[in-house]
């Protein structure tokens, strides 16, 4: 993305779309009206989105604002559309057989289906996070590289290594070692260099579709706290099934059912006292 | 169930494994014993009757050279169908496996074409070549029309292999490089073949192999019987191993025999090559990528993983 590196890990984000002409390309076309756009305008939004996988319908006219600087969980039963949401976002549903997607899906303003909008381009801005940690089989290094070699990076790629890793809270673990197989890294930093291999592409906004599901509890709290840190950074979206770590993650609560957008509010009222029936079926453990 | 019901179930399930492992070993036995029978036959046969009652010397039709210059055409030809077959069967099956998504009908058919091309008998390359290249486009018989005969003998295998190898590729890995901003080509390039390449070599080289030992579509579209110098390039006329084991067997005088007890040996030896080369590059590209044991034992690690 950056044409160059920055020493300080405050730069990691970068906010506006068309903040950085170097790298015109790679880039999203620019809003014309962007600068003009109101302070708190969400990251992402979404309206009236519809994913349909073949004859199965995913998700269906769903419509939620991802504002900047805020966790966002999306709550829900297996098959509730969680996953379909997050990949929506980053347009990785369109890679599976069959799938249509219909609406809209923003990302600062700008229509991320809209023509001309190169999906490359899309998921290095918004960046994802996938449920099982899927290193590839290198070193812990060249996955972190990968990102940022064929976004055509040409800083000090060694640098921006150490800050992802860092800031996804590995550095400690593995300084020193970065030619070691990302394999043979605990299930608890494989997911963290996986986040790490996403920051090191300095998206904006981070998707993260249940990053703890399959860790252990000191595993779960250490990326639970690393994702708290990144709140400063970037708009974060995570899909959990884990009731528990929505409410101490999250500001905001989306909870889908059968595709279906139920309720979207405030983490305090969504387990305190949320508008919806269903909802309170849902955090209270009583859904059917 | 009883425990005594429960136990003799048991038992009957290890008897059944037994008996199970007891042929698989037979049956290994017999492969193993056929081959090796196989291989001291010749071997015996090529030095019972000898070389000594064949003319010898460069330019006849016997002795070593003859089985030297038959060896340099299987060499040829192996180098030339292999870079015809390679790039042309990789290239397919990575477009039709990669690029074309979603799936469409007429790629799923043309692989199911090629998958079944893969049994047809060697033969029918054979007259299509005699038919489509020496009559239709008047090329001569030399080895690089065998080499063209023999590498669309070796696609049909090489697409279908190459296509199964991409297919063993986890999706995991493709969908993570996506959502890091990698393009096709780039995740193709960087993820799925590194990950795809022995399985693509050790099936190549089988396909490699096969086309080196054909004799008939070389037969069929005219190899020469009797060369007796080395090839000195793609344009030299067309004969192998295989062929000249043919030519040299069909004759009644026991030092041809001999002849074509050497010429399958050597024929053997170049399979065995073109084997140990996969081999070889298989074990190469494993350690280029270092296995998840390495860092088990290093300390910093181990105390971070605490």
């Amino acid at each position: 993305m950056n044409a160059t590196s920055s020493p300080d890990a405050g730069a990691l984000p970068q906010k506006a779309p068309d903040g950085n002409p170097a790298s015109s390309e790679q880039d999203l076309p620019a809003s014309p009206d962007a600068s003009t756009l109101p302070q708190k305008a969400p990251v992402l939004s979404c309206h009236r989105l519809s994913v349909r996988f073949g004859a199965r319908q995913a998700l269906s006219e769903i419509s939620l604002d991802v504002p900047e600087h805020r966790i966002v969980s999306v709550i829900g039963q297996t098959g509730s559309g969680k996953t379909s949401l997050l990949r929506a976002f980053n347009r990785t549903n369109e890679m599976a057989p069959g799938a249509r997607t219909s609406g809209a899906a923003r990302y600062r303003g700008i229509d991320l289906y809209g023509r001309g909008v190169d999906p490359v381009a899309v998921r290095r801005r918004i960046g994802m996070v996938f449920q099982r940690a899927t290193p590839f089989p290198r070193s812990v290094f060249d996955n972190v590289a990968f990102g940022p070699r064929v976004g055509g990076f040409k800083g000090d790629l060694h640098e921006l290594c150490e800050e992802a890793l860092a800031a996804a809270g590995l550095w400690e673990d593995v300084a020193g070692e970065l030619d070691v197989p990302a394999l043979a890294l605990s299930a608890g930093q494989q997911q963290q260099l996986c986040i790490a291999r996403t920051l090191a592409v300095k998206p904006d906004v981070l998707l993260m579709d249940e990053p703890t599901a399959s860790l252990d509890p000191a595993a779960t709290s250490r990326i639970e706290s690393l994702v708290h840190s990144l709140k400063s950074d970037y708009a974060i979206v995570v899909a959990t099934h884990d009731l528990q770590q929505a409410a101490r993650l999250s500001d905001m609560t989306a909870f889908l059912e059968e595709g279906r957008l139920v309720e979207y509010s405030t983490t305090a009222t969504m387990f305190t006292n949320p508008l919806t029936r269903r909802a309170e079926e849902y955090v209270t453990g009583r859904a059917k | 169930m009883t425990p005594a019901a429960q136990r003799s179930r048991l038992a009957a399930g290890r008897r059944r494994f037994d008996l199970l492992g007891l042929a698989s070993r037979l049956a290994a036995g017999v492969v193993v014993g056929s081959a090796a029978a196989l291989l001291g036959f010749l071997a015996w046969r090529f030095v019972q009757l000898g070389l000594g009652g064949a003319p010898q010397g460069p330019g006849s039709a016997g002795g070593w050279e003859a089985i030297g210059a038959a060896a340099a055409g299987t060499a040829w030809l192996v180098v030339l169908t292999g870079a015809l077959a390679l790039p042309a069967g990789i290239g397919t099956a990575l477009y039709l496996e990669e690029y074309v998504r979603p799936k469409t009908r007429a790629a799923s058919a043309l692989q199911a074409a090629l998958a079944n091309l893969c049994g047809a008998p060697s033969v029918i390359y054979g007259v299509a070549g005699l038919a489509f290249l020496v009559h239709g486009l008047s090329l001569d018989r030399t080895l690089a029309t065998g080499a063209l005969v023999l590498a669309a003998l070796a696609l049909p295998p090489v697409v279908a292999s190459t296509t199964e190898a991409l297919r063993m590729v986890p999706d995991d890995l493709r969908t993570a490089a996506f959502g890091l901003g990698a393009t096709r080509w780039q995740v193709v390039r960087h993820q799925v073949l590194p990950a795809a390449a022995p399985g693509i070599a050790t099936a190549t080289c089988a396909a490699l192999a096969r086309a080196a030992g054909a004799a008939a579509p070389l037969l069929v579209v005219g190899a020469a019987s009797m060369a007796t110098f080395a090839p000195s390039g793609p344009a030299s006329p067309l004969h192998s191993l295989p062929t000249q084991a043919f030519a040299w067997a069909a004759r009644p005088q026991t030092t041809f025999a001999a002849q074509a007890a050497g010429a399958a040996l050597a024929l053997l030896a170049i399979l065995l090559g073109i084997h140990l080369a996969a081999l070889l590059f298989r074990r190469r590209w494993r350690r280029s990528i270092p296995p998840a044991q390495a860092l088990r034992a290093t300390p910093a690690l181990r105390e971070a993983r605490r």
